[in-house]
């Protein structure tokens, strides 16, 4: 924020940067040959559902973008609302590339629809070589990726698998440099 | 047709806000200039007062949230509103700041903090009880808003010359007699009486300017609110219910009104012009009629 947006008071939100989220394509790379970390064959993308008239029309027009995009891969499509009162879009495909490919057909028909500022992140889905989940998160505020790795227990996380992930896949993905903005989602429906 | 963003722009609160801004500077700069053209006791006065306000600046965090009861939670204590301001945080792209509740029935919340990194947002258990999810997101998403747009700093340093002229107009007297009483005659400033009625000048039009600007801000806490949600009616709703107006909008089915209770209007109330030039917050009123537009906006049902 510049000193005249402080001094006028004025929000805007930023914009969704969804150029950097094919960096999670590449890395998945070394996440495969060398974590042995695989994909659990769902992503999700999480945005704010307005009661606005055309809005419902869009995100139904969404569901129909993946599935033609992704006729020949399979990828299925659903969505549900948490909580908090945000609406999952999650993707279903074993096959990582054209889960990537479905996750920004979705978050670019929100932009064309005129709601991209709605988006908050996506979400990908993962397990580690002994099986325990693990999230790699896009903030599409920040264009960055930070991992989430929930322990059990009622909102607990673990701190320590995060900060390796970081180091481990340190150069292949943007991620967030501030701690404090690797914010926990609880209760992440995939 | 794409729509660049939901909301369209506020240019008509920019102006009144950055002409508010330049009145404010206008009055301090002929408060500045008189404490300048009196000499050594202006400057001395100029000094203390900004000691006091350094100590203001840096020490009212602690005070507010002691005064307030406020108690800092962890996520374990408080979940449901901590993962509330994650997602409006990210939503914002605002660093998380800390989170504290007051435990008191009154329904109310606030933020403080010099800048997003050192804020803190606070909700009494009252408000919590209250609101509906929505509606609480949309007032933490307001308070939020506050910390983003740096309202604390910007009250501080904008009523700083404010403070000074009232110390002027209470101490005035003192230093007047005290110092220049003496040797007025062969001083070719301006004497110390014309300080005091200038400072007491200053201190009233800076009040108005200062209120009004506290207003212009809760607008845009309003309006950043209902951007960072996209519900400005939640806020209005919430609104509506601290303010134990709910009632407004009838909860009895029309048929059950007897008579000529359902025929009756309220009177319409005169404005009270001069009440609302004193007060730090707009009417409800107004609130809810710029929260209706920004509802409209985002509907799309005026032109985009």
């Amino acid at each position: 924020m510049g000193l005249f947006d402080i001094i006028s008071g004025r929000k805007k939100l930023a914009r969704p940067a969804p150029d950097r989220l094919f960096a999670l394509s590449t890395a998945y790379v070394t996440f495969e040959t060398e974590l042995s970390t695989t994909t659990r064959g769902v992503a999700g993308i999480v945005f704010q559902p307005l009661a606005t008239a055309d809005f419902e029309q869009i995100a139904a027009d969404m569901v129909e973008v993946v599935q033609g995009t992704s006729a020949d891969s399979g990828t299925t499509v659903e969505t549900s609302d948490d909580d908090y009162g945000y609406r999952w879009m999650i993707l279903r495909d074993a096959d990582f590339d054209d889960l990537v490919v479905g996750v920004n057909a979705v978050s670019g028909a929100l932009e064309a629809g005129g709601y991209g500022e709605r988006i908050l992140c996506a979400v990908f889905s993962f397990q580690d070589g002994r099986g325990r989940p693990l999230y790699w998160i896009y903030n599409y505020k920040r264009g960055s990726f930070y991992p989430f790795v929930p322990a059990g227990g009622a909102q607990q996380r673990d701190n320590e698998a995060e900060l390796r992930l970081r180091a481990q896949v340190g150069s292949e993905l943007p991620i967030e440099p501030e701690l404090e903005r690797w914010f926990p989602l609880w209760g992440i429906p995939i | 047709m794409p729509r660049p963003t939901s909301f369209g722009r506020d240019t008509g609160l920019q102006i009144r806000m950055t002409l508010t801004l330049f009145l404010l500077g206008l009055v301090y700069a002929v408060l500045i200039g008189v404490l300048f053209a009196a000499g050594l006791n202006g400057v001395t006065i100029l000094i203390i007062a900004a000691a006091l306000f350094l100590f203001q600046f840096f020490a009212s965090d602690r005070l507010a949230l002691a005064s307030m009861g406020a108690k800092e939670v962890t996520p374990q204590e408080a979940p449901q509103l901590h993962a509330m301001i994650e997602r409006l945080c990210v939503q914002a792209n605002l660093p998380k700041p800390r989170v504290a509740i007051a435990n008191t029935p009154m329904p109310n919340a606030f933020a403080i903090g010099r800048s997003p990194r050192t804020a803190t947002v606070c909700a009494t258990t009252g408000i919590m009880d209250l609101l509906e999810p929505a509606e609480l997101e949309g007032v933490m998403a307001h308070e939020l808003t506050h910390v983003q747009n740096r309202d604390v700093m910007v009250m501080t340093i904008a009523s700083f010359f404010a403070t000074v002229a009232s110390f002027i107009v209470q101490f005035g007297f003192f230093f007047g007699g005290g110092f220049v009483g003496g040797n007025s005659d062969d001083d070719d400033g301006p004497s110390m009486m014309v300080v005091i009625l200038v400072s007491v000048a200053v201190y009233v039009i800076s009040f108005v300017l200062l209120q009004a600007l506290s207003r212009y801000r809760e607008f845009a806490a309003d309006r950043g609110s209902a951007i960072i949600t996209g519900r400005p009616s939640a806020l209005a709703s919430a609104l509506m219910r601290i303010s134990g107006t709910m009632n407004r909008v009838p909860q009895r089915d029309l048929r059950a009104a007897e008579g000529q209770a359902a025929l009756y209007i309220f009177p319409p109330k005169a404005r009270q012009s001069l009440a609302n030039l004193f007060s730090t917050h707009p009417p409800l009123e107004q609130r809810l009629a710029a929260l209706q537009r920004l509802e409209t906006q985002l509907q799309g049902t005026t032109a985009r």
